[in-house]
């Protein structure tokens, strides 16, 4: 630690002769810049082992021939490991998976995410409830959401049947999760479910931020309530629903858990994402070398979608 | 004449006002009824007696209540130390990220020198690489070091995950903090470490209430890393263990379902205990 604050860049100016400079750090006594290194410097590391280094390290071993487990192959063989994903039929049907969750489930999140928040944002008797309905499915483990609505749509004994048979939607119990459309659907409808409250919270706190002066103007020119929705709420809240898309978006694209224990990405293939997809092929098989290529794969679409969100919906300086 | 068509018109509006009351909370009901009915049905569930678990029509309220399920839940695998596991695993990974965050959020929020936006946009960058991306190489960096199957083996990619939230949360805290509380310090004779110590660590405990809660909660949940670094049953977090119970017993659902609850309890408690906090800390910064 000492030597990294020597070597700091703010000190050992003109007249700092060492002998003052041990004096001070014997004292306790630092600059801005020396506190900053320390205080800084064992997360920074942190991060660069954990998060940079791996993501460099997967390019690496994508392009390397098959690495099976701690046999690190140092063969260069291009895009040889992309090549055989890119051929493979299951990955396609993975990523047409992973596209159908996300891209469906991510608007209706957030059109019914937008009217709880504008349900919410005002002040009532029980508020303290409906916001920990709100919290309560957010703060739910995605496998053991998973688990809990496997129990519910349960194809014999769940009470989603028991409620369709008895108003009469259904005239007898319907294998949800055995069927492959049913399955995905229900996949969509646990997702809505979960995750609508995460959106409503992130735009609550939106509509909050929207200065009430604005609202009273548009009242005095005559604006009617959809007008002033249309007109001075959703331009006011693009930078937060863009917020809320990626926050959600990425998420979505990578889901894992909700697959693995509501169908095992079942029946057939038919609920198997992206991630799910690749976790197998890179577990079962131990290929890490390909499983690195699907990882940046998906590393790569995932940066595309939020690229493209913030080209379409991002406006410096708003208002 | 006038007075009476006024009354007629408070009468009027004040009944639209009634309807517009009732239809609010009915949607608010129904909105707690769809959010906390998965919570009651893990209950009622969890209190039936096996064999009354898997019938259709399915009865609403258990006739015959009993305890079994939990009783089995413990029994038939190490429901306890999987809970046990989780509790470490959340709790270490809480303690390392309210530690650093705070540091990292300090020095980003009160002190003056270089590089300071591309090291803030260093840090808030890796939230956004995807897990699975990460996965591979950590998976073999923990089998190469000995730190599958242990404790740290997820506290550690956990506190990276985590470290931008809580590195946020912090420098957005810190950075509302008036400047004449260090001056004070200064004043007083105080160094830097001083001040950090002394002045600034005693008023931080919200935003380390905001911070270890969440990331907490993260922790408890996360299971893609849990599944592939823990192989040992005695280490599954209590995921893990959930995801891979089941099969090898007949009509598992009500041992589930107790197990299921067992884990959400933690969950549910910090909701209610903390229920501000968590709302401000997931929407620090969202619209400002």
């Amino acid at each position: 630690m000492a030597t990294d604050v020597s070597k700091s860049p703010e000190d050992g100016g003109i007249g700092s002769s060492v002998k003052t400079k041990a004096r001070r750090y014997r004292e306790l006594q630092f600059t801005d810049a020396e506190m900053a290194v320390m205080l800084i410097s064992p997360g920074l590391l942190f991060l660069a082992v954990i998060s940079y280094y791996p993501i460099l390290d997967t390019v690496w071993t994508s392009l390397h021939q098959g690495s099976v487990l701690l046999t690190r192959s140092e063969t260069w063989v291009g895009l040889e490991n992309y090549q055989t994903v890119i051929d493979d039929d299951s990955f396609w049907n993975a990523f047409k998976v992973s596209m159908i969750y996300t891209f469906v489930s991510v608007p209706i999140e957030m059109v019914l995410g937008l009217g709880l928040a504008i349900l919410i944002n005002r002040n009532f008797r029980g508020r303290y409830v409906a916001l920990g309905a709100i919290l309560f499915p957010w703060a739910l483990p995605t496998i053991i959401n998973a688990e809990i609505f496997a129990w519910l749509f349960h194809g014999q004994y769940g009470v989603i049947n028991d409620i369709l048979v008895r108003i009469g939607i259904l005239d007898e119990t319907f294998s949800f999760l055995a069927k492959p459309d049913a399955a995905l659907y229900s996949m969509l409808f646990v997702t809505i479910w979960k995750t609508t409250s995460f959106v409503a919270l992130i735009l609550l706190a939106g509509l909050q931020s929207i200065p009430s002066d604005l609202y009273e103007a548009a009242k005095i020119d005559g604006a009617s309530k959809i007008r002033r929705f249309w007109h001075v709420t959703l331009p006011l809240l693009k930078p937060v629903i863009l917020v809320a898309l990626i926050f959600r978006t990425l998420p979505a694209f990578q889901v894992f858990g909700l697959p693995y224990g509501l169908t095992d990405g079942g029946p057939g293939e038919s609920t198997t994402t992206l991630v799910l997809w690749a976790h197998r092929e890179t577990f079962n098989s131990l290929n890490f070398s390909e499983g690195a290529a699907a990882a940046n794969l998906i590393t790569i679409m995932a940066l595309i979608i939020c690229l493209i969100y913030v080209v379409v919906l991002y406006e410096p300086e708003v208002r | 004449m006038s007075v009476r068509t006024r009354l007629q018109e408070l009468r009027e509006g004040k009944s639209r006002q009634f309807g517009e009351k009732v239809g609010f909370y009915f949607l608010i009901v129904l909105l707690c009824l769809v959010s906390f009915f998965p919570v009651l049905w893990i209950l009622r569930t969890a209190l039936m007696p096996p064999a009354d678990v898997v019938q259709f029509p399915v009865t609403y309220i258990p006739e015959s209540p009993t305890l079994q399920n939990f009783q089995d839940a413990f029994d038939q695998q190490p429901l306890g130390r999987y809970l046990f596991n989780s509790f470490v695993v959340a709790s270490g990974t809480a303690v390392l990220c309210v530690v650093l965050g705070s540091m990292m959020g300090y020095a980003l929020a009160r002190l003056e020198f270089r590089f300071k936006l591309p090291i803030l946009m260093l840090i808030l960058v890796s939230a956004m690489l995807p897990f699975f991306g990460r996965l591979i190489p950590l998976f073999e960096l923990a089998l190469e070091y000995d730190f599958l199957n242990s404790y740290f083996g997820l506290i550690i990619p956990y506190t990276a995950f985590q470290l931008p939230f809580a590195v946020w949360i912090f420098q957005a805290y810190f950075k509302e903090l008036p400047d004449s509380l260090e001056e004070a310090g200064r004043i007083d004779g105080l160094t830097h470490l001083g001040v950090l110590f002394r002045i600034i660590l005693p008023v931080s405990a919200p935003a380390m209430a905001t911070t270890a809660v969440i990331v907490f909660i993260f922790a408890w949940n996360e299971f893609l890393f849990a599944l592939t670094f823990m192989s040992e049953q005695k280490m599954y977090t209590v995921t893990v263990g959930i995801a891979l119970y089941g099969g090898q017993f007949q009509n598992p659902w009500g041992t589930i379902m107790a197990a299921v609850f067992m884990a959400i309890v933690p969950l549910i408690l910090l909701l209610v205990l903390f229920q501000t906090k968590i709302i401000e800390g997931l929407t620090e910064g969202i619209g400002k």
